[in-house]
């Protein structure tokens, strides 16, 4: 094999690839990326076996074949070249990498130890709209618990109907979900689980571009194409909880506040919660919400809001982190909070966004 | 774990580290090689050889007298470190175990990472180096977990496993020995796959009971469950019956007798239970299970309370029921529940439809 690229253009392209190989070196070939170059361009393509990346990249094709390289080590190495041309070419002597002056011989692992990943079929292939898909992931990812039993709760759930779009996920504990309006020209509701570095990993590939994502969900395993780039990843297998029943519908209590001073006002006053159980509390009165915390170790802090609201006086705690996780990835200038009681769960959302629904759950502290 | 009794020496002792090490008994009382250090091996010393044999092809080899009290120990620590990953850890001796990772603590969904973690955290609390083999089942994680050794990590994936079977010769299987494998290969069975053309009469002439386990093992078939030793988890009972149950007033008066059993148990086994859980499969073999979890109990009357109201989110006396069962979950020894958790839960149901 023998190729030359433009050091931008690949280098690009591994950026995407580092999440993507595995880390821990278990398998030492799920380290490196396959590259596969024939004709005008190289194609690259790695796995840790839960998720896979294939990209393209173009490319003057001198000899056409394919080989392995680390990863990781090509990433540092192509980052650290001046902007010119690279050329990777495999010779008695293995592999080269070189650029201008530099000149390097990297060690490879067979091809033929690459594992073979399943082909998206084109069957039931989806279009969804990318600024939705944007929204939904950005918006529920946090959500996601990094080490559970219930291993299904590791990832979100992504539900298909024939006129909406559903991501949600929760820890037990919160729960966010965000729906967007979608004729999908699906007949019956369909839903998979992803698991949370697919959804890591396709919130970078969203970044850049616009155009929609084309979606097909194999037998186990699911494809995202997103701008010339294919992600597949495998499905978590299990029953995701039944997450319409934990979404109050009877909150009847609802305070208006400004996104940016709640969150200065919690981020503030939770300098002074304990440690570890980071509660703040909303003492919500006629016309304003002090927000409180108190560390037995540090002392306490009160910050007061103002806020139209007349009903009874109520005192309710959360975790601080999970308010702020909501606050953090919300853009309106307005946030409602609705509640029933001190104990059941409160729903928090985002006030006059268009385009998607976000509704965000938390079970608040008995404290 | 590797060359385990010679490991625990070795890292105890520096004097011993790099040579080879045998632990067991006195070579002029007979005594035989209980483990020897990788060092050994290297010159044929095999743990249960005699030791006096052992000196012979090592005349360096240091023998140190076991100390089982201290094995104990190591041992139990690493079987701390399973317990954590998973309740469903089988042990093999002190040093080796089966380990059900399916579901695990970590929620890893690769076995493979189960295994790597598994491995640095027994090196990092022990200092010890482990081997293991992960498989879909027990008898291809165990050979797996000898492939490479020591350190060595193993993983046969489904879809290699027919690959790995083609290779594996029979006497690679646990419970084939020497006599075995000799009785097979006098019938031209080499491999374990060769058993797949062998006439079953003939195989149980050759090695009688055995016949049939290597049948299923040539597929590569091994449906053993990893069998705890531990703590009990849970408890419970299931009945099939004869006929389909229709009358909601049979229907509850088997769920009564069946909690009340489970809470019989729990009495005998001086635990109180968290979660009750009913089992219910529909004539069409639909299954679905319901669980509560509340404070711990051992109550009669309190488990007996919570399966019939679970039993009223099922379609009980609507849909025929051909089997049902009670079961009793998160079990301590304490009835004082843990420190209430200041973090509410979000109500989820812990209920799954399952396939029946």
């Amino acid at each position: 094999m023998e190729l030359v690229v433009r050091k931008n253009d690949l280098l690009r392209e591994l950026q995407l690839f580092q999440g993507i190989v595995e880390r821990k070196n278990t398998i030492p070939i799920l380290a490196n990326v396959l590259i596969d170059a024939n004709g005008s361009q190289v194609k690259l393509l790695a796995t840790d076996l839960e998720v896979a990346l294939r990209s393209t990249c173009s490319a003057s094709v001198a000899k056409s074949g394919s080989l392995t390289l680390p990863a990781k080590k090509l990433y540092e190495i192509i980052k650290a070249l001046p902007e010119t041309d690279v050329r990777i070419l495999e010779d008695k002597s293995g592999v080269r990498v070189a650029a201008d002056h530099f000149d390097s011989r990297i060690q490879t692992l067979p091809r033929e130890d690459f594992p073979s990943l399943p082909d998206a079929t084109g069957n039931g292939r989806a279009a969804l709209p990318r600024s939705a898909l944007k929204e939904m992931v950005a918006k529920t990812q946090f959500a996601i618990t990094g080490e559970d039993t219930r291993y299904f709760l590791n990832g979100a759930k992504f539900v298909m109907k024939p006129d909406s779009l559903t991501l949600v996920a929760t820890d037990g504990h919160r729960l966010a979900l965000v729906e967007v309006e979608h004729k999908l020209g699906v007949k019956e509701e369909s839903g998979v689980i992803l698991p949370k570095k697919t959804l890591l990993e396709l919130g970078k590939l969203l970044l850049e571009g616009d155009d929609d994502v084309m979606f097909e969900s194999g037998e186990n395993h699911l494809f995202f194409e997103v701008g010339g780039r294919m992600l597949i990843s495998r499905m978590i297998d299990g029953q995701f909880p039944a997450y319409e029943r934990v979404i109050p519908k009877g909150n009847d209590k609802h305070i208006e506040f400004d996104r940016e001073r709640l969150t200065n006002a919690v981020k503030r006053v939770a300098l002074l919660s304990n440690e570890r159980s980071r509660a703040v509390k909303l003492e919500i009165k006629k016309g304003k919400v002090d927000v409180t915390s108190s560390s037995s170790e540090f002392g306490e802090a009160r910050e007061e809001l103002s806020v139209d609201f007349t009903g009874a006086p109520l005192t309710i705690s959360f975790n601080a982190q999970y308010v702020l996780d909501f606050l953090n990835v919300v853009d309106s200038d307005v946030v409602m909070l609705s509640l029933k009681d001190e104990v059941s769960q409160a729903v928090m959302k985002p006030v006059g966004t268009k385009g998607y629904d976000y509704t965000y759950v938390i079970m608040p502290m008995r404290i | 774990m590797d060359a385990f009794y010679a490991s625990v020496e070795q890292r105890d002792d520096p004097a011993l580290r790099g040579r080879p090490v045998a632990v067991g008994g006195d070579p002029d009382k007979r005594g035989v090689v209980a483990a020897a250090s990788y060092e050994a091996r290297t010159f044929g010393v095999r743990s249960a050889i005699p030791m006096a044999r052992a000196v012979r092809l090592c005349p360096s080899l240091v023998i140190v007298r076991p100390n089982f009290a201290k094995y104990r120990a190591v041992s139990q620590e690493v079987f701390g470190i399973f317990r954590r990953v998973t309740p469903l850890v089988e042990p093999l001796s002190l040093d080796e175990a089966y380990l059900d990772v399916t579901e695990n603590a970590w929620g890893e969904p690769l076995g493979t990472r189960v295994a790597r973690r598994l491995k640095d955290e027994i090196h990092e609390a022990t200092g010890l180096t482990a081997s293991a083999g992960v498989a879909p089942n027990k008898f291809l994680a165990k050979i797996a977990s000898g492939w490479q050794k020591p350190d060595g990590l193993t993983v046969i994936p489904p879809e290699r496993m027919e690959h790995f079977l083609q290779g594996l010769p029979v006497d690679a299987l646990w419970g084939v020995g020497p006599v075995t494998a000799r009785k097979l290969r006098a019938r031209g069975i080499d491999k374990l796959v060769d058993i797949r053309a062998t006439d079953a009469t003939v195989l149980r002439e050759t090695v009688g009971s055995l016949a049939e386990w290597l049948q299923q093992l040539a597929q590569g078939v091994d449906d053993r469950p990893v069998i705890s030793d531990h703590d009990p988890k849970s408890s419970g009972n299931e009945s099939t019956f004869a006929e389909d149950l229709r009358d909601l007033q049979t229907i509850r008066r088997e769920i009564q007798e069946m909690a009340a059993d489970a809470a019989a148990w729990l009495v005998r086994h001086e635990r109180y239970a968290r979660t009750v859980t009913i089992k219910v499969r529909y004539h069409d073999f639909e299954t679905i299970t319901r669980s509560h979890s509340d404070a711990p109990t051992r109550e009669t009357d309190a488990i007996v309370k919570r399966a019939l109201t679970l039993l009223e989110r099922t379609e009980a006396g609507q849909r025929p029921i051909r089997l049902l069962g009670v079961s009793v979950h998160n079990l301590g020894t304490e009835i004082a529940a843990p420190p209430a958790e200041p973090q509410g839960r979000l109500p989820f149901d812990d209920e799954q439809v399952m396939s029946g």
